[in-house]
């Protein structure tokens, strides 16, 4: 679904030679180039009217241990929007180098950046190649296969011990005096210089990481001229727990927590892009009943992350009476996700294999008064902002992120179809029940603020065109339908809920789904049969939305910074995994 | 492909004079003035939480509920079998085992110290069950690995604490957390084999806060699906 077919990727190796193509159980096709080739032959598929891979979607780096030569690979991975296929480029990092792709699609150069932090890949011709997620200083690449989990305990730090009743704490319940490298201040400095070499003011604006209209621990650098910004880079990772490497040492279904700690704004959609992958990489197909669950809860979700989003929005730009409104009906949604899941926030309600509980009784009842009541709150909000001229003025023509930079930067989400590009994971994989729902996808004309946030609000609307078809769909089922995937021979396959003992196949897979912030996507790579997965990479959208924030506001001025922001709407738990 | 076009329309002349996009925001802004208060008043009033919330950890004690396997797990890990009112422990460490922080666990069991003619001898029982709550995610996935249903999660959210020791909850007070738990709402949770009630609802309807916050219009509790019944 969604890959380019077996037969015209071939044709692309009669046509060089060095192609090899292959395609996984999954579904996914990957190509495996020399790297001397590597630039000539991406060229090709980005320029080439037959192929036309114009999108960049991920670039991500495997280590196969350090026993095997040659150790890292580079993956690529590019969508077409003509055809509607993505497809997979690999090829061996030879002497821990790879060619720059930032000629090709500017939008690699952060992705690169990661992949020389995390696996210590260098990229040759990269212009400023700098860590992306931890300090300039620090002396590791953690996501290779010889980093310890638990890190390189090298810092005395004796403070985390108790000490309110003396350091008296035994056995396991106590802390380590030694603890991982911690950045200093002399450390962070170097990081900000490393950042922006090249100063054109006299002063280089700091912006966060502590400020409450960064959303999050982001730490902007702007270089201004006047009030109008001539350079910026920003500094991420201030909230990097390292999830891709806790996601290669934690069990298949024990990892769906730490997904929810991702964007913890919308943890049902993150959980449902790795369940996606996973169930795919299995090649299981889930019960009836579990798809329309996860594509209601999904979708509540994203009406409660939208609504989140429209109240800090208008909070920054000076509005604080909708902050008040939106999050009263926030309030209901979380009451409706409490009672079916059992939490909040961190909700944890979907499993490989479908979902962990059935719908409590009533919950259908709740959903249907919600969404009853919704469409004319949404009109609310619309009547206080949509027309008002300060708003007006505040978001018209701010900041226009082009139909170009989507493909060139791998925007996805609202900000991809607030510039007019009608990509939408749910209609190009029709994963769960997605196939069988009507929605249109709202798309924008200038891809100024102003379109992002129209965008936003209709996707709210469709939101809830999507949630009556799901009712409506589940009041005919059964309470005998199951919800949980029921193996047919479990010797041979065991799925279980709490994922004890749960082994996944040998192969890769890449599964996405489209979240509130962009398309999430699941790589996971798995070497033999295993419990837990030997690369698991997490295409986060909200990492490569907030990459254009470095290209659209050059030019603007300072204050346009706040709307720009809150209109790419990321969230730093997914910026920084 | 269904694609839906927004696009922004310019303020009118009419608009911009009489400023009707002002006056047409006043107007929800004053429509909401003669609301009622709709914040609960923590923590004078609180909001019973649903019978799925998943809060502070018990460990459930026999009382005659136990599912129809109870037994059989029992024999199976060589433990001496309960008296009413003991733990349901078994120590077989599945809820460590579906844990994303294992290390948050410290169970332990101990041989029984009775000669060779008694009938425990050979006999296990659980000796320590700590818990580090300080590094627990709160996922749920423990209670759902638990053979004998012995581990649930309660309904107490609250569990902040001067000191980091007061976070590792040991067997006794856990035991504790589980019966008060229970005495207090068993009726809403487990059915009579200790499983997930099938009727379990949504939210306890005798809570009354609830009603503020949604707005004093709360939605009629009814079944899902056509031969669901409560």
């Amino acid at each position: 679904m969604s890959w380019i077919s077996v037969e015209k990727a071939k044709r692309l190796e009669e046509r060089f030679g060095y192609p090899k193509v292959s395609q996984d159980k999954s579904g996914v096709v990957s190509v495996e180039v020399p790297k001397d080739k590597f630039i000539e032959f991406l060229k090709f598929l980005k320029e080439d009217k037959e192929y036309d891979f114009r999108m960049f979607l991920d670039l991500t780096i495997i280590d196969h241990g350090e026993k095997e030569d040659p150790r890292f690979q580079g993956v690529v991975i590019l969508f077409s929007p003509t055809y509607q296929y993505r497809i997979i480029v690999k090829t061996w990092a030879l002497d821990e180098t790879l060619p720059t792709l930032t000629n090709l699609w500017k939008g690699a150069k952060w992705a690169e950046r990661e992949a020389w932090d995390m696996f210590g890949i260098k990229f040759e011709g990269h212009e400023n190649l700098v860590r992306m997620l931890l300090w300039e200083t620090y002396p590791y690449h953690p996501l290779r296969k010889d980093f310890p989990l638990e890190g390189i305990k090298d810092t005395y730090l004796p403070s985390l011990n108790e000490t309110l009743r003396g350091d008296s704490l035994e056995g396991l319940f106590n802390y380590d005096r030694m603890h991982t490298a911690i950045p200093t201040m002399e450390d962070l400095e170097i990081t900000q210089k490393k950042r922006m070499p090249v100063k054109t003011s006299q002063i280089v604006l700091n912006w966060g990481p502590l400020h409450p209209g960064t959303h999050g621990t982001i730490w902007f650098l702007f270089d201004l001229d006047g009030e109008y910004v001539k350079q910026c880079d920003i500094i991420i990772g201030q909230l990097h727990r390292g999830v891709e490497k806790l996601g290669e040492n934690v069990n298949w279904q024990q990892f769906i927590p730490y997904t929810d700690r991702m964007d913890y704004i919308a943890a049902i959609n993150e959980n449902h892009a790795y369940v996606l992958a996973a169930e795919k990489l299995l090649g299981i197909e889930i019960p009836e009943k579990a798809k329309w669950i996860r594509t209601m809860m999904a979708e509540l979700s994203r009406i409660n992350s939208h609504l989140l989003w429209l109240g800090t929005y208008a909070l920054d730009l000076g509005a604080l009476t909708m902050f008040l409104y939106t999050f009263r009906e926030r309030e209901k949604i979380m009451d409706i996700i409490e009672g079916i899941s059992g939490a909040r926030f961190t909700i944890n309600y979907f499993r490989i294999g479908g979902v962990f509980a059935d719908l409590p009784y009533g919950a259908l009842d709740a959903i249907e008064h919600i969404i009853k009541d919704l469409p004319e709150r949404i009109n609310d909000y619309e009547t206080l902002l949509t027309r008002n001229r300060i708003w007006l003025s505040r978001n018209k023509d701010v900041c226009i992120i082009t139909e170009e930079d989507v493909y060139d930067y791998g925007l996805t989400g609202a900000v991809a179809r607030g510039s007019g590009v009608p990509y939408d994971i749910r209609k190009i994989d029709k994963y769960d029940a997605y196939g069988e729902v009507e929605f249109d996808i709202p798309v924008g004309e200038t891809g100024d603020s102003y379109d992002r946030y129209l965008v936003r609000m209709e996707e709210m609307r469709q939101s809830i065109r999507i949630i009556q078809q799901c009712v409506a769909k589940l009041r005919k089922m059964s309470k005998n339908d199951p919800y949980f995937f029921q193996t047919p021979d479990e010797k041979k396959l065991k799925v279980t809920i709490d994922g004890r003992g749960m082994k996944l196949p040998a192969g890769e897979v890449y599964a996405s789904s489209d979240n509130p912030r962009g398309e999430l996507g699941f790589y996971i790579y798995n070497k033999k049969d295993g419990l837990k997965a030997h690369r698991m990479r997490i295409r986060s959208g909200a990492f490569y939305n907030l990459q254009v924030f470095t290209k659209a506001i050059i030019g603007r001025p300072i204050a346009d910074a706040i709307t720009l922001l809150s209109t790419i709407d990321p969230v730093v738990g997914e910026t920084d995994r | 492909m269904g694609v839906k076009k927004v696009g922004a329309k310019p303020q009118t002349l009419v608009e911009k004079i009489f400023f009707l996009d002002f006056i047409k925001g006043l107007k929800t802004t004053i429509k909401h003035l003669w609301k009622k208060v709709i914040t609960v008043d923590f923590p004078y009033e609180v909001v019973t939480p649903p019978p799925r919330f998943r809060g502070v950890h018990g460990l459930r004690t026999v009382d005659g509920t136990e599912n129809p396997e109870f037994d059989s797990w029992v024999k199976r890990l060589k433990i001496k079998p309960p008296e009413p009112g003991e733990t349901r422990c078994i120590a077989c460490k599945f809820c460590q085992a579906a844990c994303p922080v294992p290390e948050l666990f410290d169970i332990q069991s101990e041989k029984l110290d009775v000669p060779e003619d008694h009938p425990h001898y050979g006999l296990k029982v659980m000796t320590v069950f700590n818990m580090d709550l300080s590094k627990c995610t709160f996922c749920g996935l423990c209670t759902q690995a638990c053979p004998t249903d012995c581990i649930i999660m309660t309904d107490i959210y609250d569990l902040s604490s001067y000191t980091r020791r007061n976070w590792v909850l040991d067997k006794d007070m856990l035991t504790q957390i589980a019966n008060e738990f229970a005495s207090r709402r068993r009726d809403e949770k487990f059915d009579q084999h200790s499983q997930w009630r099938e009727d379990q609802k949504l939210w306890p309807e005798y809570d009354k806060t609830r009603e503020k916050l949604w707005d004093f219009n709360m939605p009629k509790l009814g079944p899902n699906y056509h031969d669901q019944t409560a």
